[in-house]
């Protein structure tokens, strides 16, 4: 659970909300929980012409490593079974089945689509049918933090994000599950430079935000790699390998870097 | 003994029926360990012990060593909140002591017990014994029915002999020539269960106790970093501090030094060196110890 | 593992699961006991024969499904030739055998002479009844004393005494209550007390899942304390005496 639940408030540290805080009883209550949080981190980014989708290969259970080769990067839509011509990439992190299940959905759909239409779905409606699936669950969500990443109809990166119940958005960068909350500050400041200002631009109010610009792909895939280096530094439930997945025009390029197996 | 400060007890129970949940310590989810070995001597060795009471050696050409070993990983739930603390307590020259469970715990618990050891030791005038120090910890911590979450090995040698024991947070107690705690324990007690005998040489013990912490550094998410161990011979005490360092981290691709005046200045005030004392209090800091680790 | 209060060491089980149901009840009715540090499995007896008594216990200790120790000594020293054996929390019985030990060594210092076991058992008594709210232990009290020979005293968990001319406890006794009255018998020689114990725990140990590891007894007569050994190795056959590499 930590991975969602590590983006709780409630456990990070103490807290005076005592609203929502579940209720600690003398005795315990055994039943099913069809739910496990298998941790990891999956991070996207969106460039001018490309887009880059990242995520650990840790899959985890308490204390415990299940794989350490486990992706959580899937092509969506190609025409065959290793999807060598897919141009659409679901990231999927928290309950790796429910992952799966939503990867092998989605997958589907997508390939009906390519049968029925005789062309391939365009990034911005697999976005929008992925929010429909998740939302189709409502009340027994798909217990995953899924981000989507493609190339839309002008030849621009997109990035799309959703919550377990499928509310999306279109963004610029996103970081998700256990390192989430840890990468996504350093997003800000380095792929959207919040927090920075023209050095003597101006005197207090007056000083200007360092003008923004879109990041070129190898600065991108510096940016990830030392992000997933700093959460698998910090994050117990982070580490092993990185996968990456660039896509622009020409397809999809794969790599895969080492990370600390602590 | 003057104890713990319940004043908030009260206060803090209402809070937590309300559902206001525990504030997290930082806990050495941990992998410890501790085996006795002969040290390269030929002696007749019994390794299960017959009574707690008897010696694993007996009739030793020369007593048998001990040794300890920790990892050196802190968390605070899923969050490493120490990539190289220190787990490895002292007690007294010839005892020490690893520890697992809340951090703050076992620190505060071996560091009572190692005062307490030591004005016994100067009331008696002895040199002070590994039973003794087990019995104090056992009886502390059964006095608190679990709530300090101390989970120990204790190691050491003594004018009886060598000694290992484990003690439980809630005040039980083991003998055994090799042990394991800590989250990590079962990865560790792994290779010890296939790997460990008798007849070691203290090189060969040190590499035994190394792999069995490396097994939990790699397979039990709260253990991590280095490696620690002590090893107690009845001559002397040798810590070695981070003896495996498997995990260094991997240098940044790029820096992330920003240029000066990136950071907005809304106001400004100068204060002189000499005025300071107004407004903090000022101590003398000892250079160069113990640097904390920052991104350059 | 996990630690935090729920990795309590259990020696010897009291209950199995239909038991924690009573302990449910218990925590419900208003008296708190932490049921975490009540699961366990263990097997252990105390029989009298013609010339004392022996006692005698697996040697399994065990967290939840975790092993924590697979040779331990059960059997505890209070006094020569008194012993008892512990089941339940391996924090409370140790804590309470200290205690008890402390006293008798008291007792027998004051009164220049060896204690009877019937004191010993009153004692442990005593702790146990004070202080049934908290403690989570089940003990068999066994000893050789002067005037009455070998005694077998069982204190279960709410603090009562009974005296017996065998007991058996733990999780692991359940499975062999037809075969020690099948076969016990008053009065026996010692080799054939030996055997009887050795035979009903190897039973316990078979089809018992928490009980388990070596076999330890003692044998407590008028020439003192003899303790015995068998090993799994040997499908409890050969008795140990020591040097045994693990």
């Amino acid at each position: 659970m930590a991975a969602m639940f590590s983006q709780n408030p409630l456990m990070n540290g103490p807290h005076y909300a005592t609203t929502d805080a579940p209720k600690t009883n003398n005795y315990r209550e055994h039943r099913f929980y069809p739910y496990t949080d298998n941790g990891g981190t999956t991070l996207a980014i969106s460039g001018a012409d490309f887009t880059v989708m990242a995520g650990d290969t840790r899959h985890t259970a308490g204390y415990s490593i299940n794989s350490r080769t486990e992706p959580k990067l899937f092509k969506i839509g190609g025409t065959t079974a290793d999807q060598h011509d897919a141009t659409i990439v679901l990231s999927v992190c928290g309950f790796a089945a429910d992952g799966n299940a939503l990867r092998d959905q989605l997958d589907t759909i997508c390939k009906i689509y390519r049968y029925r239409h005789g062309k391939a779905m365009t990034a911005n409606a697999c976005a929008k049918r992925l929010s429909t699936i998740l939302y189709g669950k409502r009340f027994f969500p798909y217990y995953v933090h899924a981000m989507l990443g493609g190339i839309d109809e002008e030849g621009k990166g997109v990035v799309y994000s959703y919550d377990p119940v499928g509310s999306y958005e279109r963004e610029t960068c996103r970081a998700g599950g256990a390192g989430g909350s840890l990468i996504m500050p350093f997003l800000d400041n380095q792929v959207n430079f919040k927090n920075q200002y023209a050095p003597g631009s101006g005197v207090g109010h007056d000083l200007q935000e360092r003008e923004r610009r879109p990041l070129l792909l190898n600065e991108v895939e510096t940016l990830v790699k030392d992000a997933f280096d700093g959460a698998a530094e910090r994050h117990i439930e982070v580490g092993d390998a990185l996968q990456m997945f660039i896509l622009t025009k020409d397809g999809i390029e794969e790599k895969i870097l080492p990370l600390k197996k602590d | 003994m003057p104890g713990f400060d319940f004043s908030n007890y009260n206060r803090n129970a209402a809070l937590h029926a309300q559902g206001m949940p525990l504030p997290k310590a930082t806990s050495t989810g941990t992998t410890i360990v501790g085996c006795i070995f002969d040290g390269g001597v030929v002696v007749r060795f019994s390794a299960i012990p017959l009574r707690p009471s008897m010696n694993l050696f007996p009739h030793p050409i020369k007593p048998p060593l001990s040794m300890i070993a920790a990892d050196t990983r802190a968390t605070s739930g899923p969050i490493v909140a120490d990539k190289n603390c220190e787990k490895l307590h002292y007690i007294a020259p010839q005892i020490w002591c690893a520890g697992a469970g809340t951090a703050a715990d076992t620190e505060f618990t071996t560091a009572l017990i190692s005062s307490q050891l030591e004005l016994h030791a100067m009331s008696t005038g002895r040199k002070p014994r590994v039973v003794t120090c087990m019995t104090m910890l056992k009886q502390h911590l059964f006095r608190y029915q679990g709530h300090i979450g101390a989970y120990l090995v204790v190691a050491g040698v003594d004018p009886t002999g060598t000694h290992l024991f484990t003690v439980h947070a809630h005040g039980s107690t083991d003998k055994l020539p090799y042990v394991t705690m800590g989250s990590g324990s079962l990865a560790a007690m792994s290779v010890f269960e296939s790997k460990w005998k008798a007849e070691l040489t203290q090189e060969e013990a040190v590499e035994l106790a190394s792999e069995a912490i490396l097994a939990g550094i790699w397979n039990d998410l709260g253990s991590g970093s280095n490696v620690d161990v002590a090893v107690i011979t009845p001559e002397k005490t040798t810590l070695k501090r981070n003896l495996i360092k498997p995990n260094e981290k991997v240098p940044k691709q790029q820096s992330y030094k920003f240029a000066r005046g990136t950071t907005a200045v809304l106001n400004e005030k100068i204060i002189k060196k000499s005025e300071i004392g107004r407004y903090v209090s000022v101590q003398e800091v000892p250079l160069e110890s113990d640097k904390m680790e920052v991104d350059s | 593992m996990e630690f935090g209060r729920s990795g309590a060491l259990n020696e010897g089980k009291l209950f199995n699961l239909s038991a924690r149901w009573m302990l449910t009840w218990v925590v419900i009715d208003g008296i708190h006991v932490d049921m975490n540090r009540l699961k366990k499995g263990e097997v252990n007896m105390a029989v009298t024969f013609k010339d004392g008594v022996i006692l005698g216990a697996d040697s399994r200790t065990t967290t939840g499904a975790y092993i924590a120790n697979r040779v331990t000594d059960k059997l505890t020293r209070v006094h020569d030739t008194i012993w008892c054996c512990r089941s339940g929390s391996a924090a409370d019985t140790q804590a309470v055998a200290d205690i008890v030990q402390y006293q008798l060594g008291l007792f027998s210092m004051h009164s220049g002479k060896p204690p009877m076991t019937q004191t010993a058992a009153s004692i442990f008594q005593e702790i146990c009844y004070a202080n049934k709210d908290q403690l989570s232990a089940g003990l068999i009290i066994a000893g050789w004393d002067e005037r009455f020979g070998g005694q077998v005293y069982q204190i279960p968990l709410g603090g009562s005494l009974h005296k017996q001319s065998y007991a058996i406890s733990g999780s692991g006794s359940t499975y062999i209550y037809g075969y020690c009255d099948a076969n016990w018998k008053e009065g026996m020689e010692e080799e054939e007390a030996v055997d009887f114990v050795k035979n009903s725990l190897r039973e316990a140990i078979k089809w018992d899942g928490s009980s388990g590891g070596v076999i330890r007894m003692v044998v407590l007569t008028k020439e003192g304390a003899d303790r015995h050994l068998y090993l799994p190795d040997t499908n409890y056959a050969e008795r140990h005496t020591e040097n045994v590499s693990l």
